[in-house]
């Protein structure tokens, strides 16, 4: 901060002597237009990000059969929401705040309510990012992180790989046998699924061969004893033959 | 440098042409500007900080900024907004550096303006009564002190506060409405009556 020890000398005199010595100087036109293309883009690629976080997590929850399992009673919800993406729901809630911020320096933004603003943003980042979750968008980088052809991404998306997802399969099923049936999964894994007493189907649909069906139940090697069985529809299935038929032949070779 | 300008031609234009007449390159007329307004900024500061050195020196830090930055003053725009938005953030800024700041945070600007009648509000006039709205206003806090100060001592309309503090016309209101609530419980500890 400036010291101002001489009273006597007028203000407009010492700001015109550091004028004058070049002390200070008029920023140029440019470096405004600059200042204001840069905020909009940290916007524009907040706004990116956050959809496609939300995009992920509703990606996630359905293509990995979390999303069902509330329906398998209390066992069912209790694993739901160990497998809950709670970190990156989180990181989608900071960045929605970081973005209200970012935003509350354009004046149509802080002219309203805070509760607007805020409003607003979470309603583009959940419509947008189902929107985004019901296209190709996911299944294409999850195919393409699976060939090892985005190593960027990878991170993100072994959230498929995760140890606790074992007692969660999503596929469909191949042969209806004696003890159960068996099942591709949405990896391309062939499993046996068990069907016991205790069995649970929410839904009483009789299931039968080329059925898409989420399985909840202990898994050891290939077999998974299953504690509910529900029938579900495959929306992703329209992705399925053009982005998971490579990997599922793979996988066919070396069993 | 600087030149001598006739009070005449000065009068002729307003603060905007003024401003920009500085953004175009007649960097001497800036000083019209300074003597115009530096009156106001002292006044307006001295409502925040009690030490008249200090303020000096934030005057003079707001009218190098306001120099610095004057190429991005919107000249369909009033001037005297633009610099007591500058003047704001420095006062705050001093502010926060003396433990005094304004949260971050205020439900204020959080929730729509419910609470706010402005056909009601702005027929209460208080300006006859500024003189002893001075004596309770230090015991304010700053959220509601500026609104006050720019409202009934700098004459700025609800509108153009809520450009220099950058939030909603319905916050202002609210917090005007508020601090006379809470001047008046505290001009009666003082004995005055508003």
């Amino acid at each position: 901060m400036t010291k101002n020890l001489n009273n006597k000398k007028s203000l407009s005199d010492e700001i015109f002597k550091k004028i004058e010595k070049g002390q200070v100087k008029m920023r140029p036109k440019f470096y405004f237009v600059l200042k204001a293309l840069l905020a909009v883009c940290s916007v524009v690629l907040m706004i990116v990000f956050i959809l496609f976080l939300i995009s992920f997590i509703s990606f996630y929850l359905r293509a990995s059969g979390i999303w069902y399992l509330p329906s398998f009673g209390l066992r069912g919800f209790a694993i739901y929401l160990k497998l809950f993406p709670w970190l990156l729901i989180i990181l989608s809630i900071i960045l929605i705040l970081i973005l209200e911020t970012l935003t509350r320096r354009f004046s149509f933004v802080w002219r309203r309510p805070i509760f607007y603003s805020l409003l607003t943003i979470i309603l583009i980042a959940v419509v947008g990012g189902f929107v985004i979750e019901k296209t190709s968008f996911h299944p294409d980088l999850l195919w393409r992180v699976q060939e090892g052809r985005l190593p960027l991404m990878g991170p993100i998306y072994r959230q498929f790989n995760r140890s606790e997802l074992r007692d969660v399969q999503r596929g469909i099923i191949e042969e209806v046998v004696e003890e159960g049936f068996k099942m591709r999964t949405f990896d391309g894994q062939l499993l046996t699924v068990i069907l016991t007493q205790e069995t649970r189907f929410p839904f009483e649909k009789e299931i039968e061969s080329g059925d898409s069906v989420v399985v909840m139940g202990e898994r050891k090697n290939d077999t998974v004893w299953a504690f509910g069985v529900r029938g579900i529809e495959d929306e992703f299935r329209k992705f399925e033959r053009r982005h998971f038929r490579s990997p599922m032949r793979q996988n066919n070779k070396v069993k | 440098m600087r030149e001598n300008f006739s009070q005449e031609n000065i009068e002729e234009n307003n603060d905007e042409k003024i401003a920009k007449s500085v953004q175009s390159g007649k960097v001497e007329l800036f000083g019209v500007l300074i003597e115009k307004y530096e009156g106001k900024i002292k006044r307006y500061g001295r409502k925040f900080l009690a030490d008249s050195e200090d303020i000096n020196d934030i005057v003079q830090d707001i009218f190098l900024k306001a120099y610095e930055n004057i190429k991005s003053f919107d000249t369909k725009r009033k001037f005297s907004t633009w610099l007591y938005r500058i003047a704001h953030n420095e006062f705050i800024n001093a502010l926060k550096k003396k433990k005094n700041f304004l949260p971050l945070f205020d439900l204020d600007t959080f929730l729509p303006s419910a609470l706010w009648d402005k056909t009601l509000e702005q027929n209460t006039d208080l300006k006859e009564t500024a003189p002893f709205i001075d004596f309770c206003l230090d015991n304010l806090a700053p959220k509601y002190r500026e609104p006050v100060i720019l409202h009934y001592f700098e004459d700025l309309s609800y509108q153009e506060v809520s450009d220099v503090l950058e939030v909603p016309v319905s916050t202002v209101g609210i917090r005007i409405k508020r601090a006379k609530e809470k001047m008046k419980k505290i001009c009666e500890k003082l004995e005055y009556k508003l």
